[in-house]
């Protein structure tokens, strides 16, 4: 099929405006929340299922591939059409299907924005658990891909633990479910396959989600260090005590700097690294919980620990916190956020290897993470348009990962592999490991359609050029 | 390509695990024809006994060549016939893989071999303060390869959830040989999850090596209470108002009155034999904290007329009344030969018009259903009580419990909690999924097992398969077996 047959079809599926091929409307679609890009040469987007089926069907017969898209705020450059294709934007199925308070779900279409999600069910006294960073712009769809987590994944688990099941639209365009509404379903769990799979078996078009009641009392307090050690070491205590807080964050003496810069929440500027705990439940529960944690803070050498007194206080110390990563605009023009994982206990070691990484590349390193699950976030702050700075900055960010890997942790706790990490697959798994992952791969997508080239490590070339620098996906991939 | 022939894999296989690890005598193998699925049976031609991951791959790939079908097995405890081989062939007794590897308190995981006995992993963990917390009513039995095959729960999974989410890691030796690790010690591991795939799978993807699963810790302090009432209506009115309250008991068990007579009868647990029906409710967390929380749970309970609330007042209290709850399936014995025991699922709120059907199910069938399960989750274990030996019995307990996994499955519910499907259940799984679902999860254990050789006839719906040509496979059967009841 010609290119301009296939954007024919398009249109006649979705509607000519919602086709977009000039360079001026495609290149909003070329770049995620990452520093990769890769123009598009096609976006779709489709209002329905249907229209999602439709599409695929069309791009299945044009032989070329569908990179699936939520609101494009994803890190690991999931989102970026590397392979060329049609980028199918779900930006307009974004309708809140049902509510069922009684059954403590939800069904909603992948464009929903997952802060609209808890907006809508707060009166009723619920909530969805997964709140990244992001929740305010970010889209469940792509949350659903990404598997993402947020500072309260300490307690309620990452998205695949509230994902009950999804529609999806498959490689010839059928729909179909896994999963349904009752937990722990018999068979394979096929939801579980698909949440976290990265757009590369099929386009997820409908969610099941579970909601949660809304806690009976909530306390968050905030703990200012000296040392990152201490800091570092408050955390390990307070888990060994048996306290299971709802979130447990940490920001180090640069991101406070940044946040203070951006919105002044009050964060200490001379501390070397601030924790903010949360503790949720019944009343009697969370006092306790609370004490020992500032108990936990004191003995591993806090310098303060203030409670929030209200609730005025405590949305302060969270905004700080969710905005940091924009904040740290302020400090430079560029960041590269990283998502390691280590085993907890491993924290304070860890720490001081992303320091000295940090020194030893010349770049500075932004902390600011999920302390309590040991998912690290340390962000490299560059100028890109220094010569020569990226690629210090990815060869720091990669030194960074495998010295999570050699403690026993991950490439990634909640954003995901795509583009960006792909060759480090390697790191955890061996070739066996993924070529199992690639027969379910092949089960779903036989003829890997479905946003190639993301997750796996590929043989060089496909995209070699796409990978790190801006550039056009090269002509041709249309015959 | 022509199959190994019977002698050669029989002394291939003896190279491989040693000459007394390979059963092929009918005396021996009669051992491995049956699990708690106590109304089918089948031979496999040959039983291996590896003691190794590498052990496992080579008997894999030597039933492969000698085309053999590959049932995995552990304790035998499994209630839906998952390990009876119903097409005969090679089957893979993983007991004698029962080391526990590492315990690592600092990490709080467990990394284990699959015949590790589940309540062995949490005695290991204890000394550290920490405890494995799927906790299946075989936990004293049951091996963590079969929890895991599965999916186990037990009372406790209110709070922890079932076996799914303790699992970080697996070695899996795969249908081709090969030896591969799925998940990762770290959480939510990058990937396809395939950890989660495997997890309930029934032995029909791969044979599981090695697992690492999460430890917990021991709460601070754990209250018990037991509260009668005259109803279970009254009863399961409870539950639904506890959890509506944001109390998240880590257990809430009913007993009903049926159940709860033959327990006293057997084992005097201190349940009153005139009640309706008891919850059990299991409260743990901060010892100074939770004497408010249970003040709270008495108040929700005494909203629907507890006849009873009484706390447990020593450790030796509440496990009398745990005991109950435990060995109240075996006491069922006491009021008939034999019993078949359910595993639905409805959600929480449906719970009492759902025992209503049950008890009407029971009524349009002259049968006696005892009930005693998992309230809080809202996991169904009605039990149907007969005795096989009267003609058309059988039959008639078999329809009564296709007619209250319906009824789950019309509340919006399930057809197994946390028993499996096996065989007892394949075909009901059309009653849960589409072809196209099932089609789906076909060309998964496709791409795991081309052959079809893993645990054929199990799991997902579709004709019996045949017995290997061997003459050694009895013929699979679905009979009551005079004396296995008694």
């Amino acid at each position: 099929m010609e290119r301009a047959d296939l954007v024919a079809e398009l249109r006649a599926i979705v509607g000519d405006a919602h086709v977009l091929v000039d360079d001026a409307d495609v290149i909003v679609y070329e770049q995620d929340g990452s520093i990769l890009q890769a123009m598009p040469e096609i976006v779709v987007l489709p209002a329905d299922t249907a229209e999602v089926a439709a599409v695929v069907r069309a791009a299945a017969r044009a032989g070329v591939p569908v990179v699936p898209r939520g609101s494009g705020t994803g890190l690991a450059g999931g989102a970026v059409p590397a392979g060329g294709g049609v980028v199918v934007s779900l930006t307009r199925l974004n309708h809140v299907l049902d509510v069922s308070y009684r059954d403590r779900t939800a069904e909603l279409q992948p464009g929903v924005i997952n802060l609209d999600v808890t907006k809508g069910v707060a009166k009723a006294g619920f909530f969805y658990a997964p709140d990244p960073s992001s929740q305010a712009a970010c889209s469940i769809g792509g949350n659903l891909a990404n598997n993402s987590g947020g500072p309260h994944t300490l307690a309620y688990g990452v998205t695949t633990n509230h994902a009950l099941g999804v529609e999806v639209v498959r490689y010839d365009g059928s729909i179909q479910w896994l999963g349904g509404t009752v937990p722990d379903a018999p068979g394979y769990d096929l939801c579980g396959v698909f949440v976290g799979s990265e757009g590369t078996l099929g386009i997820v078009t409908r969610a099941v989600v579970r909601l949660m009641r809304a806690r009976e009392s909530v306390r968050t307090l905030l703990a200012v260090f000296d040392r990152m050690d201490d800091a570092t070491q408050a955390v390990v205590d307070i888990t060994a005590a048996g306290i299971v807080p709802a979130a447990l964050e940490m920001m180090d003496r640069t991101t406070i700097e940044a946040v203070e810069r951006g919105s002044a929440v009050g964060l200490p500027r001379d501390a070397e690294a601030v924790l903010l705990v949360e503790a949720e439940g019944v009343r009697e529960h969370t006092e306790r919980a609370v004490r020992m944690a500032q108990e936990a803070c004191v003995r591993a050498g806090a310098r303060q620990v203030r409670a929030a007194r209200d609730e005025q206080e405590r949305a302060a110390l969270w905004k700080g916190r969710k905005g940091a990563f924009g904040a740290l605009g302020t400090l430079a023009p560029n960041y590269y956020v990283m998502d390691g994982v280590v085993p907890r206990s491993r924290l304070p070691e860890t720490m001081r290897a992303v320091a000295e990484i940090g020194a030893r590349y010349g770049v500075r390193v932004a902390n600011v993470f999920h302390a309590g699950d040991g998912n690290l976030h340390p962000n490299i702050l560059f100028d890109i348009r220094i010569p020569g700075e990226l690629e210090r900055v990815i060869a720091a960010g990669a030194e960074i990962l495998k010295a999570c890997v050699a403690v026993g942790g991950s490439l990634t706790g909640e954003h995901g592999i795509g583009l960006e990490k792909r060759e480090y697959m390697e790191w955890l798994f061996t070739a066996a490991d993924l070529e199992a992952m690639a027969r379910v791969r092949l089960a779903f997508d036989p003829r890997r359609m479905f946003n190639p080239g993301k997750v796996f490590p590929t043989p060089a070339a496909c995209g070699e050029t796409t990978r790190w620098a801006p550039a056009k996906v090269p002509e041709g991939l249309w015959v | 390509m022509r199959a190994m022939d019977r002698g050669t894999l029989v002394s291939r296989l003896r190279e491989v695990v040693g000459a007394s690890h390979v059963l092929t005598r009918p005396e021996d193998l009669v051992v491995y024809e049956q699990d708690a699925f106590l109304v089918a049976q089948a031979s496999p031609d040959l039983v291996v006994l590896p003691d190794t991951a590498e052990e496992v791959a080579s008997a894999v790939t030597l039933a492969r060549a000698a085309a053999l079908p590959i049932v995995a097995r552990g304790a035998g405890t499994g209630l839906n016939g998952g390990s009876i081989p119903v097409a005969g062939g090679l089957m893979l007794v993983l007991t004698r893989m029962n080391r526990i590897l590492e315990i690592s308190p600092r990490d709080r995981l467990a990394v284990i071999e699959p015949g590790v006995v589940n309540v062995d992993l949490t005695a290991a963990a204890a000394p550290h303060g920490l405890f494995y917390a799927p906790d299946p009513g075989s936990q004293g039995v049951s091996t963590i390869g079969g929890n895991v095959g599965n999916n186990a729960g037990g009372p406790h999974c209110l709070a922890y959830g079932v076996t799914g989410n303790h699992v970080l890691e697996m070695e899996v030796a795969l249908s081709s040989g090969e030896i591969v690790t799925v998940g990762s010690r770290a959480v939510d591991a990058p990937g396809y999850d395939l950890a989660g795939l495997l997890v309930g799978s029934e032995g029909t993807l791969g044979i599981i090596t090695r697992i690492t699963v999460r430890l917990l810790r021991r709460a601070e302090a754990v209250r018990t209470l037991l509260a009668v009432f005259d109803t279970i209506d009254a009863a399961s009115r409870t539950v639904s108002d506890l959890i509506a309250a944001g109390i998240v008991p880590t257990a809430m068990e009913m007993i009903d009155g049926t159940v709860i007579r033959a327990v006293e009868a057997a084992i005097h647990a201190g349940y009153p034999e005139d009640a309706g029906a008891v919850l059990l409710i299991e409260v743990e967390g901060y010892a100074d904290v939770l004497p408010r929380i249970m003040t709270r749970v008495h108040k929700i309970a005494e909203r629907h007329r507890p006849r009873q609330l009484r706390a447990a007042e020593h450790a030796h209290e509440r496990e009398l009344l745990w005991k109950g709850r435990k060995e109240g399936v075996g006491a069922l014995g006491r009021l008939a030969p034999a019993y078949y025991l359910h595993d639905g699922v409805v959600p929480r709120t449906r719970l009492p018009e759902v025992m209503r059907a049950v008890a009407e199910i029971a009524r349009a069938h002259d049968l006696v259903i005892g009930n005693l399960f998992h309230a809080g989750d809202g996991n169904l274990h009605p039990t149907i009580l007969f005795d096989p030996r009267r003609p058309g019995m059988l039959e008639r307990v078999v329809r009564a419990g296709e007619e209250i996994l319906k009824a789950c499955v019309a509340a919006g519910g399930s057809i197994t909690g946390e028993h499996g499907v096996g065989i007892e259940k394949r075909d009901y799984m059309r009653w849960l999924f589409s072809d196209a679902d099932l089609e789906a999860m076909q060309t998964v254990k496709a791409a795991f097992d081309p052959q079809g050789l893993l645990n054929p006839g199990k799991l997902l719906p579709g004709p019996a398969p045949e017995a290997v040509s061997d003459g050694a496979a009895a013929a699979f059967s679905v009979r009551p077996r005079p004396g296995v009841w008694s």
